[in-house]
């Protein structure tokens, strides 16, 4: 598990943790997990949140570890100034990481499903949270150990992520299609870009 | 801007390292020890009202962004987005390591005291050579990257040799600084782009005309078909300056 500390947010949200599983072995279930905490009722409710309070992404759709952060840095940004699209800073991401502006279409896409077996766990907290009790939390939602982050590069699905971002169609993405180095750093830039000017894409 | 948000404690925690009429520009990182990045800062003017203020700045960071992602995906080399905060007029970008094409030809950065180019980059002076690249070849780059902006129908709209660097690691052109630019397929936008770079160059090499005719020339073999067009009006352009009469 990385962590990443943003002393220019609030505490609430200055502390991100991030980590790799590969081999998920529980991702339709922790899917319904995460459905039925948010209409769960009472204290039940409260720690059934409290226990699925991170962003699950789908690892296939990320195509560097900057790409990811950009998300996380864009979604604090917009909860420090109340202007979330979405309900909480881990849904937040989710949006940003899709290109368009449909909501309930990022979740499907880009959150957890029952054909994920790499999943990356986001949790934005407060420093007072220490990283060994965060991956203690993580471990217990998701079934499968974390890797290294460097094994994403076996796991993103350029294919998608092309269709996504409607990038058949350039020119600099033909050209490059014979050296996959060259179009995987071109197709990098291009999404992280895009989720970093998402709040003012019009 | 108040300091009391996440961005204004951003900017504390940068570098200045110039300013302009429209903008600051901080050297700085996102998190602590992580990757550089440029951040613009288009700050308060006071000069204007408050709410015509903060819908320019706003406008204005928006549409730089959205240039600099369209050039992106038309295989400009522009440098990449790495936030956007625009409430508070602030863009941030990749910081690209390398050295501006004023500088690294002859007589540009040499007597610069305008304060408008970058942070000195320590005792050695860089060089084309240390670039593995000629002059005749540095101009090619220039053309060939300013044909497929405007192929991509974008208007830079502020094209000097300070607004193009060379990156150190890959000794590729980069066009910088799209405050200015905006969208259009008008041939006389795009002459009046190249018109402009042509006075720059004058204005800040001696003798450049050898140099600007190999932009030129990069510049109409990547073009292809709009050239002749292109350099008509440009040539027009040039007899009449950048301004069209309003008379008629």
């Amino acid at each position: 598990m990385e962590s990443l500390s943003f002393p220019q947010f609030e505490a609430r949200n200055s502390q991100v943790s991030v980590a790799l599983f590969r081999n998920v072995a529980n991702s339709g279930a922790l899917k319904l997990r995460i459905i039925s905490a948010s209409t769960t009722e009472g204290d039940l409710g409260e720690a059934e949140r409290e226990a699925v309070k991170f962003a699950f992404v789908d690892a296939r759709l990320i195509t560097s570890k900057l790409h990811l952060e950009t998300a996380i840095y864009q979604a604090i940004l917009a909860d420090s100034q109340g202007a979330l699209r979405t309900r909480t800073v881990h849904s937040e991401i989710l949006y940003l990481l899709n290109p368009t502006h449909n909501i309930t279409e990022a979740i499907r896409r880009y959150g957890v499903s029952e054909t994920s077996t790499d999943v990356i766990v986001v949790r934005v907290d407060s420093p007072d949270v220490t990283p060994d009790e965060v991956q203690k939390k993580m471990e217990t939602v998701v079934e499968a150990t974390i890797s290294p982050f460097g094994e994403l590069e076996n796991v993103t699905d350029w294919a998608s992520i092309k269709r996504y971002y409607k990038l058949n169609g350039e020119v600099v993405i033909k050209e490059a299609a014979k050296n996959p180095p060259k179009e995987h750093a071109i197709i990098d830039e291009i999404v992280t870009s895009s989720v970093a000017m998402k709040s003012v894409m019009g | 801007m108040s300091s009391s948000t996440a961005s204004a404690r951003l900017l504390a925690s940068s570098s200045l390292i110039s300013q302009g009429a429209e903008a600051k520009v901080y050297k700085g990182t996102l998190t602590p020890g992580g990757v550089p990045i440029v951040l613009k800062y288009r700050f308060k003017k006071t000069y204007r009202h408050d709410s015509l203020d903060a819908t320019l700045t706003k406008a204005r960071v928006a549409g730089e962004a959205r240039a600099l992602l369209r050039c992106l995906r038309s295989g400009v080399n522009v440098p990449g987005i790495r936030m956007v905060d625009a409430s508070e007029g602030i863009l941030g970008i990749e910081w690209i390591e390398g050295n501006s094409v004023k500088h690294l030809l002859p007589s540009g950065a040499a007597e610069d005291v305008d304060g408008d180019e970058e942070v000195p980059t320590g005792l050695h002076a860089y060089t084309l050579e240390d670039y593995g690249l000629s002059a005749d070849t540095l101009m090619g780059l220039i053309g060939v990257e300013i044909a497929k902006m405007h192929l991509a129908d974008i208007i830079h709209g502020d094209l000097t040799t300070s607004n193009m660097m060379v990156r150190k690691a890959s000794s590729q052109l980069v066009l910088i600084d799209f405050g200015l630019s905006y969208h259009s397929t008008l041939v006389e936008d795009k002459a009046v782009d190249l018109y402009v770079l042509e006075r720059a160059f004058a204005s800040t090499h001696p003798d450049s005309e050898p140099m600007f005719a190999s932009v030129l020339s990069a510049y109409g073999k990547q073009v292809g078909k709009e050239w002749p067009a292109l350099r008509r009006r440009l040539d027009e352009v040039r007899l009449r300056g950048r301004k069209r009469s309003m008379v008629g």
